[in-house]
């Protein structure tokens, strides 16, 4: 039996559990904006192309010393830039976007292998592989904990700020159009918020299993609301519960936090879509009965 | 500048890279004018509703609302896209979708007018579905939509209407109710839609204009064998509805 006196005065712990209640608040939001938007797509390719930016970071750290630009700061920088890149209208009008978002994940991911094999490993720490894109439960230092805190009122501002042009953007951009909003520069925004989102969530679940966080609490929440408000107070609501029950389950059976963490999402994302679709039937069955 | 018509379109040319959908349009949309473009698919009628957005700039000529460029005049358009254009999944309350169009632009700062609420409850009273306002969008019937995206345009106060293919797929008893709708809207405001439903179209408008590239006004609510030539590329009978022995009067081509 895990002595959980003992694990919870652990420090990286602690940051463990602050961290994945802010993700999962910063989730619920972004991730319905993701799904309602159907940009699961764009926000895999940004997640992946962070590890580009993890190990440039890296890389820069064991030959310039620049112990400043930590791989949090690379992994913003490569995001943001892959966001800017996939919502750029001059990309667009040539390529396709999903071939962007292609292109971009490739490059990214490979960029981060060439970059780590650069670096000089006597210089600089290098986290496994396995942990960068994984995750890993002791990875939140205290200074990642705080740039997460600024990045998740940012976010949640904007969000807050913009929220009624943000809805009628993923609605119907014509509209949106019409109505005065820069549909471009909208877009941008929307697609830098998943990019933060994105690196908010790598330091949890990992590059890899980003896209759990972010699509599956939303998922389930769109089964069972029918309001952009409502779906987004559920999503934070399973995000919360169903990653803090992971998190506890990892520690408790000792493996990595992003596995167990997206397993309880998928296995509760399974059950709703059971209740869901019994409770359809079931519908459809005395409306019929009733006529 | 007051005086000026709704819109007025002067020898428009507009398309997509090297092609070139629209030629010389000219058309223009009087006070309290009612106009049906009718045409076929890929005859440049959704261009012309974009040149008339602004979503894309015209090659040659130009587009004036109210005498006033495009950008300037574009807020006194309510447009009803067609359905099947936006995400009907979306999860949104039809409330909240006529709310939509009640977004003015203070400075930067992005509003909602003050009297927004009232615009929206009013606007739902116009096209009588003030019972659904807190219905999820994606339970509602096709006219049920359309009759929410009416209200939508409505909610803006807008001095013209401008709608895609308003009736498509709908029943003819609720097309009837959605153009008896806009007959009552039509008192207030100057009215464009574009549709290829002919057979509504000679009932209810007072004006055609037909679109294949070039485009032929009618000052009257009358769709003429020649019109339907240059639409659709080959001699169409033309039947009016309910009334079998009238004849349309020649067609003049000046």
């Amino acid at each position: 039996m895990t002595d959980w006196g003992m694990v919870l005065s652990i420090g990286l712990i602690q940051n463990m559990f602050v961290a994945t209640i802010m993700a999962s608040v910063v989730c619920g939001v972004i991730g319905t904006y993701v799904v309602v938007k159907r940009i699961v797509f764009v926000s895999g390719g940004i997640a992946h192309t962070t590890f580009g930016g993890v190990g440039f970071a890296y890389y820069l750290q064991s030959v310039f010393l620049v112990s400043w630009f930590t791989p949090m700061l690379g992994a913003i920088l490569f995001a943001v830039g892959a966001a800017l890149i996939i919502g750029s209208p001059r990309i667009s009008r040539i390529v396709r976007e999903d071939s962007t978002i292609g292109v971009l994940w490739v490059v990214g991911m490979a960029l981060g292998v060439l970059f780590i094999s650069l670096t000089d490993h006597n210089v600089v720490v290098v986290r496994s592989y396995e942990s960068i894109l994984f995750g890993n439960v002791l990875l939140v230092s205290s200074q990642n904990l705080q740039i997460m805190a600024v990045m998740g009122v940012v976010i949640l501002s904007l969000v807050a700020y913009l929220y009624r042009d943000l809805q009628i953007l993923t609605f119907d951009e014509t509209q949106a159009r019409i109505s005065g909003i820069n549909v471009t520069l909208m877009n941008m925004l929307l697609y830098v918020l998943v990019a933060l989102t994105c690196v908010f969530v790598m330091n949890i679940v990992g590059i890899v299993l980003v896209i759990a966080l972010l699509t599956l609490p939303a998922a389930i929440a769109s089964m069972f609301s029918n309001d952009l408000k409502g779906i987004m107070v559920l999503a934070t609501a399973c995000a919360l519960v169903l990653s803090l029950l992971g998190l506890v389950l990892s520690i408790e059976f000792s493996i990595p936090p992003g596995a167990s963490i997206v397993l309880t999402l998928a296995a509760f994302f399974m059950l709703s879509l059971g209740i869901r679709s019994y409770y359809d039937r079931g519908a459809v069955v005395s409306k019929v009965e009733g006529e | 500048m007051e005086g000026s018509p709704p819109i007025e379109i002067d020898d428009l040319t507009a398309g997509y890279g090297s092609n070139i959908v629209l030629e010389d349009v000219s058309l223009r949309l009087e006070d309290r004018d009612f106009l049906a473009v009718i045409g076929p698919n890929g005859g440049g009628k959704t261009t012309l509703l974009r040149a008339i957005l602004g979503i894309i700039s015209p090659f040659k000529g130009d587009v004036r609302i109210f005498g006033e460029p495009v950008s300037e005049g574009l807020r006194r358009i309510g447009y009803v896209p067609q359905r099947g254009n936006f995400d009907s999944s979306f999860p949104i309350t039809v409330y909240d979708v006529v709310l939509m169009g009640t977004r003015v632009m203070k400075g930067y700062r992005p509003r909602y007018s003050a009297d927004s609420h009232e615009r929206a409850a009013e606007a739902l009273e116009i096209v009588g579905i003030e019972d659904l306002a807190q219905c999820s969008l994606s339970e509602l019937s096709g006219g049920q939509m359309q009759r929410a995206l009416l209200a939508r345009a409505m909610a803006g106060r807008p001095d013209i209407l401008l709608l895609d293919e308003p009736t498509a797929s709908l029943d003819p008893h609720i097309k009837e109710c959605i153009y008896d709708s806009l007959r009552r809207i039509n008192e207030d405001l100057a009215i464009m839609i574009v549709t290829h439903d002919i057979g509504v179209v000679s009932t209810h408008v007072k004006r055609v204009a037909c679109l294949n590239k070039n485009i032929i006004v009618h000052d009257e609510p009358l769709i003429t064998p020649d019109m339907l030539e240059m639409g659709y590329h080959c001699p169409v009978e033309l039947l009016a509805h309910g009334v079998p022995h009238r004849t349309y009067g020649e067609h003049d081509h000046d």
